[in-house]
């Protein structure tokens, strides 16, 4: 063919593609129009009720809920997302109301049919809603679900399970962290802490987990459910666990917990020997724990080579209260040296104008 | 064969070279198209599965989780005092757990920071600057809000650019994670969660993300959001949202997908501090700052031998508003095409290197290949199409066939990007719009393409010749703002 001819043949087909190209985007935007004026249509006469559900006392509530149990399978299809973007976002009885809506209407049935039945995206948005309904009877159907080999599918199954609520598990979720379908910590952390206090004895188990992340996880939940009880075993992590990942959190879950046997750990985290991430935390944490009598330790380290050691110290003795501000000035004055008076200086002054207001984004101790 | 206008001596072998640098011209045409036409598929494909997996991402979780990394947003600023207070304001009240902003005053000459000082009662506090990262220009003063109760710190410093203001910012971050942001850039406000959630859900790995930037030029904003999202009135600002579409949201999607993400755009990025720090930071000698510090992350990780990734989120978006003037435009893409020339010459030697896998085989290759040679190519094909015509070599049969494929094919490449974006995120509401799109596909073809490859090709001699670097100023006209006014929309 000649090269006329071979131009002629791709200006045919970039004609026909673009028309089709047209085509689709025309007929995108036309069914995702009527798709959206009919759904509207049909919830409107409910949206009103499902509000009034929301906001029902009990008295009215049972109608209300009959009503909208029995609404026809289009107006339901129609209603359905609007109701479940509220059950993401109320709490109490509003929530409840949802849930027994959801569970009239058969929601938490056919989520656990789709459990069990192919296709990852049906699998995950089944155990959202589960998670969302807080079905306690789906628990050991989420559970081999953490070692699914979709990444979004194990997050799902882990979250929901922290939402059910059901201490059993634990196990399982920490057996999530390591292994070539793992979940995310983060992930692990938040699901563990919503699990309630039966869990802790269980989550303690990880304490003596071969993987470090495992240690450091149940560490970290710890720590953040309050669980002081354990106060001595994380003080005992900080001290002996050879992993810095899980000193780390043993260091922040101290200074959380505000326990008195945290105080001699991280004061021994602070030594010029130990990691400077540990170092800078523990003198966080220490700032947390609110003992004046660390104070002269932390001014030592104002004159710290490490900045962000130096820098959380400052901020932590500027918490100690007046016993941590005597001794700023101090370190004012020059005992520690020209940078430390520096240190010193910029935690007086940032104190002065914060003084008696909270720090509302952040915590100083999630530093990097 | 026609008979030339203007015989020359040696006249057929100059029509045998026009005929074969015509044909290559073409097929360079087709090649490029194709690689974009694949990416914009890549793209297509990664929406779809996002969309399907929406319904379950978990943003309010990671909104609510005491656990979810915290961010420092930086915000370099240099004489933005018309917008730097509702810039500061809207980013406040961004959606997420826990985060500070840091606004670095690079020098300004205006009021920038007296604008700050009234706005959120600062007051300047003695602080030590960490020096993790070295910034040039001298600190002159850190403020921060009276009460404490605001997670907002500015600093003022000398001017020393743009790049040496995020290395000050990146140095007083106090966060794992760096979100940089212009301070003329709109943020939607679950853009900071959506952006960290590559970070959440594969932290030993992402190093970085890079976000959408959509143009602003035509929306509405409402309280420092963008409120309603409309199709630029004029012709070159609805060009370039085309051009967004097609080479921002797509194009970096797709490479995200392959695993040769070379740009995040300095409106819009999210960086693990830890990862910034141990390459020092930006580099305040490169025009293009923000394309070089991701492939000198590419390049530390690779060569560091860590399993690493950068990824580019399609779901959240920046918005920033467009150039209007050719000659704001053309000041743009000079600047740009030089910091695109500087990076290549500066990492050479990871172009067609083994050792930096899809980066260096890849996407380098790509990025030499059509992108910056790119409008050199298309300006060979402006001189010699109309040289062949004027010595009988090109008959005018086959001109218009091969403009029409040539530009035909980029129009269907863009096409495809409009579909991908009606499909998945359809942001744009109106009949208008998509109608203005489609006026905006056609038109990138007939002059814009022509003088933004002369624009680049005047950017690439700068960085050849070693021109003095020159920002340029970016007069704005500003977004249409609504007072709640129904007339007003």
């Amino acid at each position: 063919m000649s090269s006329l001819g071979l131009l002629d043949v791709a200006a045919g087909v970039l004609a026909v593609a673009g028309a089709v190209l047209l085509a689709v985007l025309v007929g995108l935007r036309v069914r995702r129009q009527v798709r959206q004026v009919r759904a509207e249509r049909a919830a409107e006469p409910h949206r009103a009720r499902l509000l009034a559900l929301l906001c029902a006392e009990d008295d009215e509530r049972a109608g209300i809920l009959d009503t909208l149990a029995e609404l026809d399978d289009h107006s339901w299809t129609a209603l359905e997302p609007v109701a479940q973007v509220f059950l993401g976002k109320v709490t109490g009885q509003a929530s409840s109301s949802l849930v027994e809506l959801f569970e009239r209407r058969g929601l938490a049935e056919r989520a656990m049919s789709d459990l069990g039945r192919e296709g990852r995206i049906r699998r995950a948005r089944a155990a959202e809603t589960l998670g969302q309904l807080r079905h306690q009877a789906a628990v050991g159907a989420l559970l081999p679900l953490l070692r699914d080999a979709d990444p979004d599918l194990r997050v799902v199954a882990a979250r929901a399970l922290g939402r059910m609520g059901d201490a059993s598990a634990v196990p399982a979720l920490l057996g999530a962290l390591h292994g070539r379908f793992a979940v995310p910590p983060s992930v692990v952390v938040l699901a563990l802490t919503a699990l309630g206090p039966d869990s802790q004895p269980l989550v303690a188990e990880g304490l003596d987990a071969s993987q470090p992340l495992v240690r450091a996880v149940a560490v970290e939940v710890l720590g953040a459910v309050g669980a002081t009880a354990w106060a001595p075993r994380i003080a005992l992590a900080l001290t002996t666990d050879p992993h810095p990942e899980v000193q780390i959190r043993a260091a922040r879950a101290l200074g959380s917990l505000g326990a008195p046997q945290a105080l001699e750990p991280l004061l021994d985290a602070l030594g010029p020997d130990r990691p400077e991430s540990l170092r800078a935390v523990a003198a966080g944490s220490l700032g947390r724990l609110g003992d004046p009598g660390v104070a002269g330790r932390l001014g030592e380290l104002l004159g710290d080579p490490v900045p962000r050691v130096a820098a959380t110290a400052a901020r932590s003795m500027a918490r100690l209260g007046q016993g941590g501000e005597w001794e700023l000035r101090r370190v004012l004055g020059g005992i520690h040296g020209d940078r430390a008076a520096r240190q010193a200086g910029a935690a007086l002054a940032q104190a002065a104008i914060s003084k008696g207001r909270a720090r509302p984004a952040g915590d100083p101790t999630v530093e990097t | 064969m026609r008979g030339a206008l203007f015989p020359v001596p040696g006249h057929e072998v100059l029509i045998q070279v026009i005929h074969v640098t015509d044909a290559a011209i073409l097929g360079y045409f087709l090649a490029i198209n194709t690689a974009y036409l694949v990416l914009v598929l890549i793209a297509a494909g990664d929406f779809a599965r996002h969309l399907r997996r929406a319904p379950f991402a978990g943003y309010d979780d990671i909104a609510a989780s005491p656990f979810t990394l915290p961010v420092s947003v930086i915000v370099p600023a240099h004489n933005e005092e018309a917008g730097i207070v509702s810039a500061v304001e809207a980013m406040l009240l961004l959606r997420y757990p826990s985060f500070e902003v840091i606004v670095v005053d690079d020098g300004s000459t205006d009021a920038t920071l007296e604008r700050l000082t009234e706005a959120f009662d600062l007051t300047e506090v003695p602080y030590v600057v960490p020096g993790e990262v070295t910034a040039r220009g001298e600190v002159e003063s850190v403020h921060l809000p009276r009460g404490g109760a605001v997670p907002l710190l500015v600093a003022r410093k000398r001017n020393g650019g743009k790049a040496d203001a995020l290395n000050l910012g990146i140095d007083l971050a106090r966060y794992p994670l760096l979100c940089m942001v212009d301070a003329d850039s709109i943020l939607d406000p679950q853009a900071l969660l959506a952006i960290a959630k590559p970070f959440a859900d594969d932290p030993l790995h992402v190093v970085a993300a890079g976000g959408v930037v959509g143009v602003a030029n035509g929306c509405t904003v409402l309280a420092g959001r963008i409120a309603q999202v409309r199709m630029p009135q004029r012709l070159l600002a609805r060009i370039q949202t085309v051009e967004y579409l097609r080479a921002f949201l797509l194009g970096r999607t797709g490479w995200s997908r392959v695993g040769g993400l070379l740009v995040i755009a300095g409106a819009f990025g999210l960086f693990r501090r830890d990862a910034v720090v141990a390459i020092g930071g930006m580099d305040p000698d490169c025009l293009g700052e923000d394309a070089e510090l991701v492939v000198r992350l590419h390049r530390h990780q690779r060569e560091h031998h860590r399993d690493y990734r950068i990824v580019f989120v399609g779901e959240p978006i920046s918005w920033s508003e467009a150039p209007e003037t050719p000659l704001i435009l053309g000041r743009q893409r000079r600047r740009w095409h030089r910091g695109l020339t500087e990076i290549l010459l500066k990492h050479r030697r990871l172009i067609g290197n083994r050792r930096y896998g899809r980066v260096g085989m890849l996407a380098l290759p790509f990025y030499v290949l059509f992108e910056l040679l790119a409008p050199v190519v298309e300006l060979s094909g402006l001189v010699l199409v109309p040289l062949g015509l004027l010595l009988g070599a090109v008959d005018l049969t086959f001109l218009w066939r091969f403009l029409l494929v040539a530009y035909g094919y980029a129009m269907v490449v863009s096409l495809a990007a409009l579909v991908a974006e009606e499909y998945a995120f359809h942001r744009y509401p109106r009949w208008r719009d998509l109608g203005g799109a489609l006026v905006g596909a056609l038109a990138e073809n007939i002059g814009y393409r022509q003088f933004t490859a002369w624009w680049r090709v005047r950017g690439m001699w700068d960085a050849l010749r070693g021109a003095p670097q020159v920002w340029g100023a970016m007069s704005r006209r500003g977004f249409t703002v609504d007072t709640g006014d129904e007339d007003a929309r």
